[in-house]
């Protein structure tokens, strides 16, 4: 079986996971964490999983490569925002880990890096369904 | 008579599979029991519940066909239906760690834990396998 094959297979049972993954990471942390994690916090994660899904609204065959034509521009302004809520959302985390290694009275380390980790994998996990869901 | 005997041993080996199904899921189970009643302790039957929530995407909206999971399909269902499995699984070993990782069980419960999910996924396997086996002589 070649591996575009296992891919289309098996594709979004790994998606599934690493999405699992990422939020259970974060479940762990406002589990294990001494102080009450702010609603801000749990922001990025949010915005990561609406992003996942607004670029996994879009089917794959429907985006027209041709930069000159008006193409499907309403598409494209669609994958645009998703795009930038996603960096925006993985920004913010990184930002409210270095917060959170800085300020001391605040929520620990391991809650700022388990925000980064779960945009990261939620992300990925949009990707990987992005690519591997057939039509 | 050979015939009569390759038949005789083909099922055999379809018994001894079911034995070793069976064998598998109850060691499962009991492993699952274990780990809350050896320590007195019983949050890890929290992750029963993921248990009960994994086949349930594939029961409703896959339909009757169970081995559209192991093929690429076109449908729509089927794809979301792989993705809730997925995320049911990694829920399986996710509250389990989370709740050794907040203190409310200890080592010991977590590898019986955990052991109990693997065993629970080699009696897939074994289940898929022999019902795989079983087609192919079929079509003979």
């Amino acid at each position: 079986m070649e591996l575009s094959e296992l891919w289309a297979i098996f594709g979004p049972g790994v998606a599934g996971a690493v999405f699992g993954a990422g939020w259970w990471f974060w479940v762990d942390a406002v589990v294990c964490s001494s102080v009450n994690v702010p609603f801000l916090h749990y922001l990025p994660g949010i915005f990561a999983t609406i992003a996942a899904l607004m670029f996994n609204c879009v089917r794959r065959e429907d985006i027209d490569y041709t930069p000159y034509d008006d193409g499907e521009w309403r598409l494209k302004l669609w994958l645009f925002f998703a795009y930038v809520v996603s960096f925006v959302s993985l920004a913010a985390s990184v930002g409210l880990l270095i917060q959170d290694s800085i300020v001391k009275s605040g929520p620990s380390v391991w809650t700022g890096t388990a925000g980064v980790l779960q945009c990261v994998f939620v992300l990925i996990s949009g990707l990987i369904y992005w690519t591997s869901h057939p039509e | 008579m050979m015939a009569d005997l390759l038949g005789y041993l083909r099922n055999c080996l379809q018994t001894r599979k079911l034995a070793v199904l069976a064998i598998l899921v109850s060691g499962g189970i009991v492993l699952q029991i274990l780990a809350c009643a050896l320590y007195n302790n019983w949050w890890p039957m929290l992750s029963v519940i993921i248990y009960v929530l994994l086949p349930m995407p594939l029961m409703f909206l896959a339909g009757s066909d169970g081995y559209s999971l192991l093929s690429e399909s076109d449908n729509g269902w089927v794809t979301a239906t792989k993705f809730l499995t997925g995320a049911s699984a990694i829920g399986s070993i996710a509250v389990p760690a989370i709740l050794k990782h907040a203190g409310v069980i200890g080592w010991g419960a977590l590898v019986m834990e955990l052991s109990s999910y693997f065993i629970f996924l080699l009696a897939i396997l074994v289940y898929i396998r022999m019902n795989d086996d079983g087609d192919d002589y079929n079509f003979f």
